[in-house]
């Protein structure tokens, strides 16, 4: 085994290794057990399902603005879906669901958690790997597969399937309601084997972070990444079960004759179905008892980034540590009970509908914390805008952007207006889409040396981010607009739709797709500038370049196999202990114990 | 602030070298006695115990997923049974009581292969561990048997809402019984092999814990299907 220095910064003691590192190829970046080698696959196979995502977005905008147009290329690749280079209505549907889909379970469930999660929690809490590290590599593995099923459901007959990310029966369990076949199918087996995987991970990751913390890590010690990812995997844990079964009663629908959420004297094409006494609210209610906690799903992992970066490039400890905890703790237990606001127009009794209201009302005052916390992170810091840092401040801002929209759809009355608008299209793409998305550019760039022991370059960075954040709300800004007027969404065109044509809503369009087109175009420069700075970024061997204070900057870059070289470190202190009073340098690590902060001044801790 | 939160008690000196460790972490294939299970607070790094606790917390963990996915089918059966006119009550096939007898019947055995384990019987332990493993599949051909008396009266998965969650319902806990029995194949097979001591008694500490977990569910169950008709 290679000799591998750790930092004097890890005091700690040994422990006897876990697991040998391996030699071969497929062992080590294949089937391999090692969180960090796990947490890169979930970060590629991310990368890869954001710009099919993307690539998808691009189609449904373009059949947006030109509803009848010939495009170069489409009828070729799709001979069915667009004959002649024209998106059929049911194409654009299709592709409309895929994207949701893609990004929703494969990207904003996978990267955050799986990606950053796997690679920086075992060693922020001084682990040498996760609680299950062969269980973490079937998890990886089934995540895989889950997103071959899904990109299978494209070249299936009938093609992809078009009944929404959300899958609504009748459309999604009746295969005569639509052209599709075996898509459909295709897609209940992807996220059934995708819960399946998010179940396994999510063991994992609350068994390793209750069990593997280091000596002196608290729970009110851990970073507040630790603290997201943690929350995260208990939602995961407690709503991925739900949505597996929702979706083997949807698979008996389709294929075994049983009526859980088909209705009966259901007419399609003048036909009579043979199902009886279902009902598609009960498939609603089992989607969003899972579905609304999915979103924080989404989202909390980027709080915790956005938290943890604020402080760092701030130089200063984060405003109200334990109010951050209590508000992610509230937003993961509220979040449980909330889904019905995504059912209020579905005939849901009014007090129901107001019990829900208020519920959702509840989950802004944690919000609010956490938002109210980070401005008083940054107030007075010392503030380096470096694109870590950019990335993070751009989060906030769509969280509070994404976040007021919410007010508004929460309250019943108003919802019933806005619900099939573009307004809410607006809404969940800002908040959970895009500001998720944040998240992961700041963590991607703030832990890229970590990773790679090489930087992205910050020039590009700080150009993508510009472009980007400007991009993104030049997307989302009108949607809201276009919602109030209003534009109803999910339709393949509006030709024919008066009131829309003479309120200006044409032009809008057009603008947002071409703020889309240019806004994707950015995101190569992103993945140019993470492509070469895995290989040839400037090299960055130094332990902790940002001069932060969490274990995984004690480490080297990247980290041994085991992570402390079979040491485990002590860890004396909080998570962000920045501008000491006192202190020799403006920062104290976890794993520094007072005499390493302070010298030998007496007195001068505490 | 931060500083002097949730001060760590020193007690463990600040190196320890590999001698210093808990015995039997590595290798160490001999049949030992269970070191006594430590009483709170954080002992070492590489506690035997420690190995067997995370296995079983990880069960408990997964029994919460688990519970979940039992408790979303048992909320859209009852949502469903109030829809609409059309749900029609059936009695359930008596053999179900002897499967439920065998399946409790199992849970002692696996108790008894957990002692045989703590005193140091291998033999004994896959003696007891075969014994589990049989009874578990004898409860699922009992289960099978059930469909069958259903079937053969004309009730199929698709015949009623009442039977297909009898049989989703049958099915889910089986397919989750197959994966235990699966956890004492791998005991069986592992137990004289040089796997070291923490993680075979983790292996039984945890698949004891689970298989009780599937007998409290099956009575669950079976109690949904019997009283909420």
């Amino acid at each position: 085994m290679t000799e591998v220095q750790v930092s004097p910064e890890v005091a700690g003691y040994t422990e006897v290794h876990r697991h040998p590192e391996p030699k071969s190829f497929i062992w080590k970046y294949i089937f391999s057990v090692d969180h960090k080698v796990i947490g890169i696959q979930y970060l590629l196979l991310a990368v890869v399902a954001v710009f099919v995502g993307m690539a998808l977005s691009l189609l449904v905008r373009l059949r947006l603005i030109w509803p009848n147009e010939s495009l170069p290329l489409l009828g070729d690749l799709f001979p069915v879906g667009a004959p002649g280079g024209v998106m059929t209505p049911e194409f654009y549907l299709a592709m409309l669901t895929m994207h949701g889909t893609v990004m929703v379970f494969m990207v904003l469930t996978t990267a955050p958690q799986g990606g950053f999660g796997n690679y920086f929690l075992p060693i922020q809490i001084g682990a040498a790997d996760m609680a299950f590290p062969r269980l973490n590599m079937l998890s990886f593995w089934a995540t895989f597969v889950s997103f071959m099923l899904l990109m299978a459901a494209f070249f299936v007959e009938g093609g992809a399937p078009m009944s929404g990310w959300t899958g609504y029966p009748p459309l999604s369990a009746v295969p005569e309601a639509t052209v599709q076949g075996i898509g459909q199918d295709l897609w209940i087996a992807s996220i059934a084997v995708f819960c399946i995987a998010s179940l396994l991970a999510a063991l994992n990751f609350i068994v390793t972070t209750l069990d593997l913390r280091a000596k002196g890590l608290t729970m009110m010690r851990l970073p507040l990444t630790c603290w997201t990812w943690f929350v995260t995997a208990i939602l995961a844990l407690l709503a991925f079960g739900v949505l597996l079964a929702a979706g083997v009663l949807l698979l008996m629908d389709r294929n075994a004759g049983t009526s859980f959420f088909v209705p009966g004297g259901l007419v399609v094409s003048d036909r009579q179905i043979d199902h009886s006494g279902g009902s598609p609210i009960l498939w609603q209610h089992l989607f969003w008892f899972f579905g609304h906690p999915e979103v924080y799903i989404a989202i909390l992992p980027g709080m915790g980034v956005t938290s943890h970066i604020l402080s760092t490039f701030a130089r200063k400890t984060v405003f109200g540590y334990k109010a951050m905890v209590y508000a992610v703790l509230a937003i993961g237990l509220l979040g449980f009970v909330v889904w019905g606001h995504h059912m209020f127009v579905s005939g849901m009794s009014p007090y129901s509908a107001f019990v829900f209201a208020i519920l959702t009302m509840c989950i802004g005052v944690p919000s609010a914390i956490k938002t109210f916390n980070w401005i008083g992170t940054l107030w007075g810091g010392k503030i380096r805008f470096t694109s870590p840092m950019l990335y993070s401040i751009g989060f906030v801002s769509l969280f509070v952007t994404g976040g007021l929209s919410g007010i508004f759809l929460g309250q019943p009355t108003v919802d019933l207006y806005f619900h099939d608008t573009y307004f809410v299209v607006a809404h969940f793409h800002l908040i959970m889409g895009v500001a998720a998305i944040f998240g992961m550019f700041a963590g991607m760039t703030f832990w890229f040396p970590k990773m790679f022991g090489r930087m992205m370059d910050e020039g590009l960075s700080k150009i993508h981010f510009w472009t980007t954040f400007v991009g993104v709300y030049a997307i989302f800004g009108p949607m809201h607009y276009l919602g109030m007027l209003p534009h109803p969404r999910r339709y393949a065109e509006m030709s024919d739709v008066d009131y829309l044509l003479t309120t200006g809503a044409e032009g809008l369009q057009q603008f947002i797709t071409v703020a889309a087109v240019l806004t994707i175009l950015v995101q190569f420069l992103f993945l140019y500038n993470f492509v070469r700075g895995i290989f040839a970024g400037k090299e960055c061997r130094e332990e902790n370049p940002w001069e932060a204070t969490t274990l995984e900057w004690a480490v080297p870059s990247p980290p041994p196999h085991d992570n402390f070289a079979g040491k485990v470190p002590h860890v004396y202190r909080g998570a962000y202990d920045f501008s000491l009073q006192g202190a020799k340098r403006d920062f104290a690590m976890q794993c520094n114990d007072d005499k390493a902060v302070y010298g030998d001044q007496p007195g001068s801790g505490d | 602030m931060a500083t002097s939160q949730g001060a760590a008690t020193s007690t463990v000196p600040a190196t320890l070298t590999p001698a210093d460790a808990p015995p039997g972490i590595e290798g160490g294939g001999d049949f030992v006695t269970l070191p006594p299970v430590r009483e709170g607070g954080w002992e070492g790094p590489s506690g035997e115990d420690r190995i067997v606790q995370r296995y079983k917390l990880g069960v408990w963990v997964g029994m919460g997923g688990i519970l979940m996915f039992f408790a979303a089918l048992t909320s859209a059966m009852i949502v469903r049974q109030g829809l609409s006119g059309d749900w029609l009550p059936f009695s359930l096939p008596p053999v179900l009581y002897v499967s439920t007898a065998v399946l409790v019947l199992s849970s002692f055995t696996i108790e008894r292969a957990r002692k045989e384990l703590l005193q140091s019987n291998p033999d004994a332990l896959r003696r007891w561990v075969n014994v589990s493993a049989c009874l578990g599949l004898a409860f699922l051909a009992c289960q099978l048997l059930g469909w069958q008396a259903l079937s053969g009266r004309g009730i199929y998965l698709a015949s009623n809402p009442a039977s297909s969650f009898y049989y989703l319902l049958t099915a889910g806990h089986g397919a989750h019984l197959l994966g235990g029995i699966a956890a004492l194949g791998y005991i069986w097979a592992r137990v004289r092999g040089s796997r070291p001591w923490p993680t075979r008694v983790a292996a039984v500490e945890a698949t004891a814990l689970y298989w009780h977990f599937l007998d409290v569910l099956w009575i669950y169950i079976l109690g949904l299907l019997l009283f909420w008709r």
